[in-house]
């Protein structure tokens, strides 16, 4: 009886270990794609990569990192790239993700695209200069009760090149089992500074990342970021422009502002911030000073919910609203929008009604 | 009670993860089918139909979002207030497309009751009839929704 036993057990483990044996050697064999080549660009970049994992893993090996927030899991669909040859068929994990539009145009998920031939793609040109950095929080300055200004010295690379009005991923670690995670944040400082950055972070409830930067980041703690991202940034015209933003949308645009300044742009620029009641408002007296300072440029803190008789004397009223009577006829001007997208709608249908072209507003969603 | 290896896949997606820090289903252990048919059984109980909650849902979502943070009446004794937040969030039961994210808090002023809207919680309920589990913040009790939102 125990023999029977012992020789079914024995029977049944040199089967597992034939049986994992096979599955090695198969994916040595069958499974090796062997090199293959991506074509970044129509020949402005070329890699030689091992075939076999995903294509948006093997750009970050080779340093060239897509923007991503669920680790490569298919779910945020942040990594849509043009596949123009060699991507396969779709799978299932994609299918919801892509609409018509992307599927005419050979968009895919580029976690969920595996290497296994050679690859044709198009990457934007801005995501060339994209790099992971080490850095240190040099400082947390609360700004409002729920934003906190966050100093970043960058320790590996130790500069950034930016321009105005692009943003980084933060990169929060494990904390009270909560997973690691990246979000964005625009850059508040100025990039002439480019050993340090600047962000604003709002405290949103539950939120995975900036929990950590409120409650647990410490000044002189190591973090993660990778960046610059985005292609929000000042034209190169000479339109006056509209400066729109609300909450921690202020960070591109403050960063804009200071840039403009130092380089010495003198673009009549009029800059409309909202914000609920007077304890939602920061960086006014910064912003004031510039105003006596610079004859170009005007700013309009505007509140949609002050009580009446707080002494506050400036604009009521929605953003939007104040927008509309200040500058009726907006159709000479370019608008640059940072905030929520509630926001941004209400703003671009203003914007659109004054008579601007579409084609003159240029925003940052918080989406 | 047995676990299909699909409710088992569903729930790990409905729990905590990079998107959200508590997930979905709060404390519930019931099955997401059951967290489901008990709240259509309830909706049933009190004559509305999912659609009716549905939109006066998104009504006060709305009002919330288009209000940009200030509060906005809902009904007489009922504020929302719009809470920013940046970046999308995917649905949990990975069947396309990314929400914004921020949320609107409703306050029934007497009674002191909150409902949690975002515009991937409303879009749970309307593709799968999904209110989220008991314990998360982001549950819609659906007969304390409609009592606040003066459907009933």
């Amino acid at each position: 009886m125990i023999a029977s036993i012992l020789l079914s057990v024995g029977f049944l483990s040199a089967c597992g270990v034939v049986l994992a044996f096979l599955i090695v050697l198969a994916e040595r064999k069958i499974l090796n794609y062997g090199p293959c080549t991506i074509d970044i660009n129509d020949g402005e970049r070329r890699l030689t990569v091992q075939g076999g994992s995903s294509l948006l893993s093997n750009l970050a090996e080779q340093q060239i990192f897509i923007p991503s927030a669920c680790g490569g899991r298919g779910s945020c669909a942040y990594c849509k790239l043009r596949i123009l040859d060699g991507a396969g068929a779709i799978g299932p994990v994609e299918q919801p993700h892509l609409t018509p539009e992307d599927r005419k145009e050979g968009r895919r998920l580029s976690c969920q695209v595996k290497v296994r031939s050679d690859l044709k793609i198009e990457i934007p040109k801005h995501l060339f200069s994209v790099k992971r950095y080490l850095g240190r929080a040099a400082r947390k300055r609360p700004l409002t009760y729920d934003i906190v200004e966050l100093t970043i010295d960058l320790v590996e690379p130790r500069e950034m090149e930016f321009v105005a009005g692009q943003y980084v991923q933060l990169e929060s670690p494990e904390y009270k089992g909560r997973e690691s995670v990246m979000r964005a944040y625009s850059i508040s400082s100025v990039p002439s500074a480019r050993n340090r950055i600047q962000l604003m972070v709002r405290l949103v409830p539950n939120g995975i990342c900036t929990t950590w930067v409120f409650e647990h980041l410490k000044e002189g703690q190591s973090l993660h970021l990778s960046g610059p991202y985005g292609e929000f940034h000042l034209s190169d015209t000479d339109a006056p422009i509209l400066f729109i933003a609300g909450g921690s949308g202020m960070a591109p645009i403050w960063s804009m502002l200071q840039d403009m300044e130092e380089k010495g742009i003198r673009r009549k620029a009029t800059y409309f911030f909202g914000a609920v009641t007077q304890k939602d408002l920061f960086l006014v007296d910064e912003l004031k000073a510039m105003e006596q300072r610079l004859d170009w440029f005007t700013f309009v803190p505007a509140l949609s919910n002050e009580p009446p008789g707080s002494g506050w004397s400036g604009e009521r009223g929605l953003i939007t609203e104040v927008l509309a009577r200040h500058v009726p006829d907006t159709s000479a001007h370019e608008a640059y929008l940072c905030g929520s997208p509630g926001m941004i709608d209400a703003a671009i249908a203003v914007l659109k009604k004054g008579g601007m072209p579409e084609s003159r507003i240029f925003y940052d969603k918080f989406a | 009670m047995k676990q299909s290896p699909s409710e088992k896949s569903l729930r790990r997606n409905l729990g905590p993860s990079k998107f959200s820090a508590e997930g979905f289903l709060g404390a519930d252990p019931r099955p997401v089918d059951e967290i489901v048919a008990d709240d259509l059984r309830t909706l049933e109980r009190s004559g509305l139909s999912l659609q009716d909650l549905l939109r006066a849902l998104r009504r006060a979502y709305r009002a919330a979002r288009d209000a940009l943070g200030a509060p906005v009446e809902i009904r007489p004794g009922v504020v929302a207030v719009f809470y920013e937040s940046r970046g999308r969030i995917p649905s949990p039961f990975r069947d396309g497309g990314t929400f914004e994210k921020g949320e609107a808090v409703v306050t029934d002023l007497g009674s002191g009751r909150k409902l949690v809207l975002t515009e991937v919680g409303l879009a749970l309920i309307e593709r799968h009839g999904f209110f989220q589990g008991r314990g998360s913040r982001y549950r819609i009790e659906p007969a304390e929704a409609a009592e606040i939102l003066g459907l009933k």
